[in-house]
């Protein structure tokens, strides 16, 4: 046989070894000292004419070479695929335990709780149905106050005696309650909160300065459900207040809280706007994040996007609680959570946080 | 408020473009909605149409807005002329007689008579309107809306030969007294409403819209101009009450400015002149009953440092007052007497001042800082931390956590809760929102059938938040729902389907979590399936159990009607926290025992008893039988079919015994094993098998 055909019987062979005995067997049939196929080349190249002998001998010895390398391969892909007793499949998948996702607004709001906490704040946790002093009177919308037009009221159907409860922690070992005397009179809810604000009032009206507080919560408002508003969401609210705290401390606060939400070199501007409790006032804006300024839908080509309103504590406030208002000054500000989240997360329809589609709810993170 | 550019040139120099005054105003306060540009021109025109703030009537107009741009550029204001009335009489001006009869609602009426020729207005005049929003309709009305522009204060102008008895009476509404105003709407008045009256009737809805019998046409030869200061309260309500709201309204509500009454009044005649519309009477009217001083804020420089934070100078603070036309008195180094000018009615205390300043300082150009933490921060409330630890136990059990509406349709409510416990809205925008939720179980449920019906058939969700019931109140609640597999689905076997053990399991871990001791009883709630309602009890001190909630099946009903097929169980549970708030232990310091140190014994015991007995039952006999020594009680199999006689079931329950002092007997062992069957045998006939 031609040491060319040789080559591709070997390489037919080859196809059907799947044990080591075939392996065996077939490099005996092909390298074996006695009747290999290499073996008898040999032979015959003695019968071969001098001059061809030594480009023969090359040849035959380039096949043996192919052999013995082809087999060795072989061998190891064999030993490889050995499975030993008791072996399993460990690419098939692991049984996963189930596990649930906590709401985007939950996350969130944990977020911004955690940069309060870590710079003393106190977290709060009151009321969801109020009365009016608290939701409107005390924080300077009296009755017929055009400012109370900006937020429209879901009102209780009859004043409902719910049990009030203290909010905030007690100070110093002391007693727990009222500060301000008639505080304690229980004001029946009659409207749900319309902004967290309200905690303000009921903070203040048990503790004495200074204050440093953060109300996350739900508020209401009388809106349609559509893309961007919906008649409940969340707040958090923030109250400091001490003697020198001025609005500088307002501006450094908020614009250490967004770069830590979002990024170190965010641009957040602030400029003048107004609320009935506070005075001066302001709403905030960060560069829009998606054109980075340029202009784009989302931040209606204005390169800017409002993210919360704050201000100056109004003395009418601090009178309304009792406080001094000639020695203690104070900030408060208001964030939307769903606003921010609609922000971070690149979400466009405000409704996929309340319809808890599991699809959604698993695009955020364990 | 639209505000063309070009006009506001006449009125103060503004040496920027309109795109750079529309971000300084809006930068000082003034939000910017939109910038139009108009024609090419020099200098360059545009409308800018500026957002309001509620507390800035006076800025609903173009003296105020140029008064701003003023401040921003130190440039000169120039107040438009108006003409020479000549002399005031309180009351009377022939043939016209004013009276105030309510001067509450109207502490000032001015008015002045002309005779005009009503017709087309010049092309300027229904330019500036036009691009101010306003449309055109007579040179008379046009004049009236363009004085509201330039100074902000509103005018009406009556047909002066359709008034009975030629007089004007201000004064309330009389009950059942109707008026069909310029829009041609017959309205009912009301006696809280202010009214301006003829002899006989109301030909006016008094700072709102005119009526429509005394209204300006083509045939009106001599008007009476009112210019008058209406209460804001009263506007506000009336403008409410009758779902009416106008230029004239918006800005009354507001507060106008009383002092500029006269000045619109003369304004407005001086423009009749102009335009050639008619000649002006000599003389006025001026009823006044009063106008008060103005008010006098003292300010002293270093509050404005203490509440800014920032280093402003006192030039600075003084500039920025006198350009926005305070009148400062007193020339005390650290303070000053600030006069509010008339139609600044936001400002009444120095902070008004300091917030002046801060406008037009610049936000911007203040320092940011922080501020001085003076004491030990308190721990969150107790309540916040234990919710934390509670939604991640939930997530750790495989539940998804959702946001539902704190308010649900009253269907639904009453579907989940007594209806004496609800509490219901007013004033809901939907009836979807009509109730203050009683339960979260309503919405937990709609968002398993949404994920049904969006193909997921496993679905493990969870709420924690307010439900709010007439009895109890506000309290904090924490709901599960479980539809589909109890474990996930895998190659190496089939998924066994949840049932009421595997949601009472993770109730358990949630109470262990809470440091409560938990029992659990048959018992029957409207909205879940008999025979698979569970109440779930938390032992108090005292040993007494107090309801914690509940946990069951959804009666099939309710998961039908939601679209949820009629073969998949929805199991529910509801834990009130508020109720058991003062049992629980959880994030406080636990207190650790020592190993045991002898060995325990295990023996096995399996009785046949009646399948009605429950479980509790059997593992209370065997409590109460067992000495201390009994440590574990384990149910490790149940059986009822082939060998059992019918009606009864066996089952097996593991006991382990242990001693902290001793090495236990096998002794020890038999014979409480004895007594426990003895019990068990006399309380329930059970057979050990
Ligand atoms: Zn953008």
């Amino acid at each position: 046989m031609a040491i060319a055909d040789i080559r591709t019987q070997f390489t037919a062979d080859l196809a059907s070894v799947c044990t080591d005995a075939d392996q065996k067997a077939l490099r005996d049939q092909y390298l074996g000292r006695k009747g290999g196929a290499v073996a008898g080349l040999m032979k015959a190249l003695g019968a071969a004419s001098p001059d061809q002998r030594p480009a023969l001998g090359q040849q035959i010895n380039e096949l043996k070479q192919h052999i013995e390398t082809t087999l060795d391969q072989r061998l190891a892909s064999l030993s490889s695929a050995r499975r030993p007793a008791g072996a399993v499949d460990v690419t098939l998948p692991g049984r996963v335990p189930a596990i649930g996702r906590l709401h985007p607004l939950t996350q969130l709001r944990s977020r911004i709780e955690a940069v309060f906490a870590r710079q003393g704040y106190e977290i709060l946790d009151g009321p969801e149905t109020e009365d009016d002093w608290h939701n409107f009177e005390a924080l300077n919308m009296p009755p017929e106050h055009p400012a109370r037009d900006m937020q429209d009221t879901l009102y209780l159907s009859g004043p409902w005696d719910r049990p009030a409860r203290p909010v905030g922690a007690v100070r110093g070992g002391g007693p727990s309650g009222p500060r301000v005397s008639g505080a304690d009179v229980p004001h029946p809810a009659t409207l749900l909160r319309t902004h967290t604000s309200s905690m303000q009032i009921r903070y203040m009206e048990s503790h004495e300065p200074p204050v440093r507080v953060i109300a996350p919560g739900r508020v209401y408002r009388r809106d349609n459900l559509d893309l961007t508003h919906t008649p409940m969401f969340q707040q958090v609210e923030g109250l400091v207040v001490g003697e020198g705290v001025t609005m500088a401390d307002l501006k450094g606060t908020i614009i250490g809280f967004l770069r830590e939400l979002f990024v170190p070199d965010i641009p957040v501007v602030f400029r003048p706007s107004f609320f009935p409790y506070t005075e001066p006032s302001a709403d905030v804006f960060i560069g829009c994040q998606r054109c980075k300024g340029a202009g784009c839908s989302m931040c209606k080509r204005t390169g800017f996007i409002e993210v919360l309103g704050c201000g100056m504590v109004h003395p009418a406030v601090f009178e309304a609680v009792g406080y001094d208002a000639t020695h203690v000054t104070g900030f408060a500000f208001g964030v939307g959570i769903e606003r921010l989240a609609l922000l971070m997360h690149g979400v466009e329809d405000i409704r996929l946080f309340y319809e808890n589609d599991l699809r959604f709810l698993e695009q955020f993170p364990l | 408020m639209k505000v063309l550019v070009s006009w506001l040139r006449e009125l103060v120099d503004v040496p920027v473009t309109p795109e750079v005054l529309a971000n300084d105003l809006h930068m000082a306060g003034f939000e910017v909605a939109s910038v139009d540009p108009q024609p090419p021109s020099q200098p360059p025109d545009a409308v800018i149409d500026f957002e309001i703030t509620a507390n800035r009537p006076d800025c609903l107009s173009m003296i105020g807005l140029a008064r701003e741009v003023a401040t921003k550029y130190g440039t000169t204001l120039r107040a438009p002329r108006g003409a020479d009335l000549g002399p005031a009489d309180a009351s009377r001006l022939d043939p016209l007689t004013v009276t105030i009869e309510n001067p509450t609602g109207c502490p000032r009426y001015c008015a002045a008579i002309a005779d005009v020729t009503v017709g087309p207005s010049p092309a300027w005049l229904v330019d500036r309107l036009t691009a101010a929003g306003i449309r055109s309709i007579s040179n008379i009305v046009d004049i009236t809306n363009y004085v509201l522009l330039e100074l902000g204060h509103p005018l009406h102008a009556f047909d002066l030969d359709t008034l009975a008895g030629s007089a004007l009476h201000i004064r309330s509404a009389r009950a059942g007294e109707t008026l069909t105003t310029l829009d041609g709407q017959k309205r009912a008045l009301l006696p809280e409403m202010l009214v301006i009256a003829d002899r006989d009737r109301a030909q006016a809805l008094a700072g709102i819209m005119g009526g429509g019998h005394s209204e300006v046409s083509a045939a009106t030869t001599t008007i009476a101009i009112e210019s008058a200061w209406f209460e804001p309260t009263s506007i506000r309500k009336t403008s409410k009450r009758l779902g009416l709201s106008t230029e004239a309204s918006h800005r009354f509500e507001r507060g106008a400015d009383v002092a500029a009454a006269g000045e619109a009044l003369a304004r407005a005649c001086g423009l009749i002149e102009q335009i050639g519309g008619g000649t002006v009477r000599r003389g006025w009217i001026d009823a006044c009953a009063s106008v008060p001083a103005p008010r006098v804020v003292r300010l002293a420089y270093a509050r404005v440092g203490a509440v800014l934070g920032a280093d402003v100078h006192v030039d600075d603070i003084r500039r920025i007052l006198t350009g926005l036309g305070f009148v400062l008195a007193g020339e005390a180094v650290d303070h000053t007497l600030a006069s509010v000018p008339s139609w600044r009615v936001d400002v009444s205390r120095d902070v008004d001042l300091i917030e002046e300043v801060a406008r037009h300082y610049g936000y911007d150009r203040l320092p940011a800082t922080f501020p001085a933490l003076a004491q030990v921060p308190p721990r969150p409330d107790a309540r916040l931390e234990q919710d934390g630890e509670l939604r991640r136990l939930a997530t750790a059990a495989g539940f998804s956590e959702c946001v539902t509406f704190s308010f649900i349709s009253e269907k639904s409510a009453r579907e989940f809760a007594p209806a004496d416990e609800l509490v219901a809205i007013t004033n809901p925008l939907s009836e979807l929102f009509a109730v203050l939720r009683p339960s979260l179980l309503p919405g937990l449920v709609d968002a398993v059938a949404h994920n049904r019906r969006h193909g997921q058939r496993d679905v493990r969700l969870f709420e924690l938040g307010t439900r709010f019931l007439r009895g109890t109140g506000e309290s904090r609640t924490l709901s599960l729902a479980w539809s589909g597999a109890a474990t996930s689905e895998h190659w190496s076997g089939r998924a066994r389907p949840a049932d009421l053990f595997d949601l009472v399991g993770v109730v358990d871990v949630l109470g262990r979590a809470m440091g409560l001791t938990l029992q659990v009883q048959a018992s029957v709630r409207p909205w879940l399936t008999p025979g698979r309602t569970a109440e779930v009890h938390a032992v108090d001190a005292g040993g007494g159990a107090r309801l914690l909630g509940v946990a069951g099946h959804v009666q099939a009903s309710l998961t039908t009607a939601r679209d949820i097929p009629a073969h998949d169980d929805v199991l529910v549970a509801e834990l009130d926290l508020n109720a058991v708030s003062d049992l629980v232990t959880m994030l406080g310091v636990a207190s650790a025992h020592p190993l045991p140190r002898f060995p325990s014994i295990v023996r096995d015991l399996s009785i046949l008893v009646d399948e009605s007995l429950l479980a509790a039952q059997v593992r209370g006999t065997i409590q109460a039988a067992a000495p201390v020594t009994l440590v574990r009680v384990a149910v490790f199999d149940r059986y009822q079919g082939k060998g059992i006689v019918e009606g009864k079931v066996s089952v097996s329950y593991r006991l382990t015994f242990q001693a902290l002092d001793r090495t236990l007997t096998d002794a020890e062992a038999d014979a409480a094993m004895a007594t426990i069957v003895d019990a068990l045998t006399k309380a329930h006939g059970a057979v050990r098998r």
